[in-house]
């Protein structure tokens, strides 16, 4: 079976699932935004009348404020799914609407919570169990809170889109990009790869995570020179190999395909990766998670050379 | 009235009111209507390794509580962390696998296990490699992401975080009775990781963050008080087989304990599995609280209806910032 088979497979059970609401829930009858904007970037290459209710729908779920929640029903407060959001919005709409304008500037406005001068100087000065630089900071899963690695990595994604794609190319947001690149950077682990949050708590190395590993590369492809980078990348590789998991293996795939172009182990390792997803999804009774469905279709794609998170400049 | 505010009039008013009743009764819990039970039952039970046997010691050791299971959906919720190679962070698969099939064989309708791992996104990925998911499957337990359920919102029955609710996952309410499963282990920020902190594991990462951002910010003791008063725990089932010591809930060393702990009350529950490690519950700040208003600590409200309590125990290895909590025989 080939990749435009398993994909097309992969976009006809996505469309089947989607809700009456034109959005998609995890699994059951909950719309999730981040299920909704995995599946509009999955389904983006093929305009229908399915996608046009989907970004209805996800335009129908912003807050007031610009930002989005996590679920339909949720607190009005946005959290990390507004960088997917506008990440979907710019690639399925033509021109700057104003969701889109209202999402990008909540993004460019939005930090954790080591931003602020008192938690900064408490983090680096007295709550020290977690080695991390708190000047470099990123963005939370939820307003309030610290910055992760994997809010961060979309955020960056988004914005750096954003500004290739024309959609603000303000000093602000470049200055947003360079501090957040900078964070990513801090929390690595020490031999490459990043986990959720930091890379040394409590005096020991913690292990990479592969979603946290891949997503932070997509976000990091201007700095493929970077020596950590390349650590992270061949970290990444060696992981891959038997991953029993259909979610992390599509993200690993996504992330080596963006770098196959500078690391021939990442050419060579992309195709057996790919065959091993194709291979697991077709094994697979059914997948009943709408987001692993749609990174596997995004991954397949990726590795065709379309990748909806990639960003070059 | 905001509970916030609520909480900061009354704790002001404690302050100007200061004395030792203050010190040691929160405001907090003057507002809570007391939900001990009058007893509680705690079983310790000898297990020296993950075996088939577990099937048999769990029946009989479940029989001595007299459970009414008959027609119940039973939710399994171990503590499902990350997998790291050797090391026995997560509740050991086997005895999951007994649990389900003891509660089976004693009427349950229906058992399925769940959880919403805190730090891993990738919930099936810590499933598969930790060996569960083969359990499971092979026993043909169903198991559910608590992190990606459909979540509904349910006002708080205590006040110590100051959020009014919590979105929990509709599998958790919607079981009839739901059994905490923990590792018995140390953690670098509660002192200890029982069956009452294993149930940060059903709030939500995709509402919470992983991990469970949100609530390590309101305060990992207060959070877990708030989770276990607004989530009922019918029972525990804590894994002591193979416990963790120092620097805990991942990077610690291994402890064989060879005990499992059965008991009808978290509390109670928590508060021998912490003796069993030679700690003292009394100093863990949020099992303390729990026993004036959720649950049994004291000795003469807890029925030890099989092993007791050892005379000495050498206390589980801690964290420095923790060694007040060993208690010296």
């Amino acid at each position: 079976m080939d990749i435009t088979t398993v994909t097309a497979g992969l976009r006809e059970t996505l469309n089947a699932n989607q809700r009456p609401t034109g959005a998609w829930g995890y699994r059951g009858i909950q719309d999730s935004v981040e299920s909704t904007c995995l599946a509009i970037l999955a389904l983006r290459q093929h305009p229908s009348l399915k996608l046009t209710r989907a970004t209805k729908a996800l335009m129908a779920l912003q807050n007031a404020d610009g930002s989005w929640p996590a679920f339909t029903g949720d607190d009005p407060e946005g959290c990390w799914t507004t960088a997917l959001a506008v990440l979907s919005l710019m690639l399925v709409q033509q021109g700057t609407t104003k969701p889109l304008a209202s999402g990008i500037q909540w993004l460019i406005g939005a930090r954790g919570r080591e931003a602020n001068w008192l938690w900064r100087w408490k983090l680096s000065m007295v709550e020290t169990k977690v080695h991390f630089d708190p000047a470099k900071f990123g963005w939370s899963w939820v307003s309030g809170t610290t910055s992760w690695v994997i809010p961060t990595a979309f955020a960056l994604i988004a914005l750096a889109q954003a500004r290739q794609r024309g959609y603000n190319r303000t000093a602000q947001l470049d200055g947003r990009v360079d501090l957040g690149t900078s964070m990513l950077l801090d929390r690595m682990c020490p031999g490459g790869g990043w986990n959720s949050g930091n890379g040394v708590a409590f005096g020991v190395a913690l292990a990479p995570h592969i979603d946290a590993t891949s997503i932070a590369l997509l976000a990091l492809t201007n700095l493929e020179g970077e020596p950590g980078v390349q650590r992270s990348v061949y970290w990444l590789l060696n992981r891959l190999a038997g991953c029993p998991s259909l979610y992390s293996l599509a993200w690993g795939v996504l992330a080596i395909a963006a770098y196959r172009r500078i690391c021939p182990e990442a050419r060579e390792s992309l195709r057996d990766r790919a065959e091993e997803l194709m291979r697991l999804t077709e094994d697979a009774a059914s997948i009943e998670d709408n987001c692993t469905l749609a990174v596997i279709a995004l991954a397949l794609e990726a590795v065709n050379g379309d990748s909806a998170f990639e960003v070059r400049t | 009235m905001n509970p916030d505010r609520r909480r900061l009039i009354i704790s002001a008013a404690g302050v100007a009111v200061g004395g030792m009743a203050t010190a040691r009764l929160l405001p907090e819990e003057m507002l809570l209507r007391d939900r001990r039970p009058r007893r509680s039952r705690v079983a310790i039970i000898a297990a020296q390794e993950y075996s088939e046997s577990l099937d048999g010691v769990l029946v009989s050791g479940l029989r001595e509580f007299h459970l009414n299971l008959r027609g119940k959906s039973v939710l399994l919720k171990p503590n499902l962390v990350e997998y790291i190679a050797g090391v026995e962070v997560n509740t050991n698969p086997v005895l999951v696998g007994a649990a389900a099939q003891a509660f089976l064989k004693l009427g349950a309708d229906s058992v399925v296990v769940g959880e919403g791992p805190g730090h891993q996104r990738d919930t099936y990925l810590v499933l598969a490699e930790s060996g569960l998911a083969d359990q499971l499957r092979s026993q043909k337990i169903n198991f559910v992401d608590l992190n990606r359920d459909e979540l509904f919102k349910v006002p708080t029955r205590a006040t110590y975080t100051g959020l009014e609710h919590l979105w929990l996952p509709g599998t958790v309410l919607k079981s009839d009775f739901v059994v905490s499963m923990p590792k018995i282990k140390t953690h670098h920020w509660a002192g200890v990781t029982l069956s009452m902190k294993n149930m940060f594991g059903v709030v939500p990462g995709t509402k919470y963050g992983w991990p469970k951002n949100v609530l390590h910010w309101k305060g990992i003791h207060r959070s877990i008080l708030d989770i276990c008063a607004t989530v009922p725990v019918h029972f525990v089932i804590a894994d002591g087989v193979v416990a963790m010591e120092g620097n805990g809930p991942l990077h610690g060393t291994h402890r064989h304990l060879g005990k499992i702990v059965l008991a009808d009350d978290p509390v109670a529950a928590d508060f021998t599995c912490a003796r069993l490690m030679g700690l003292d519950p009394h100093r863990v700040w949020h099992l303390a609280r729990a026993a004036q208003f959720l649950g049994n600590g004291a000795y003469d409200r807890i029925d030890l209806i099989a092993e007791g309590l050892p005379l000495r125990t050498n206390p589980f290895d801690v964290l420095p910032e923790f060694a007040s909590l060993q208690m010296r025989f």
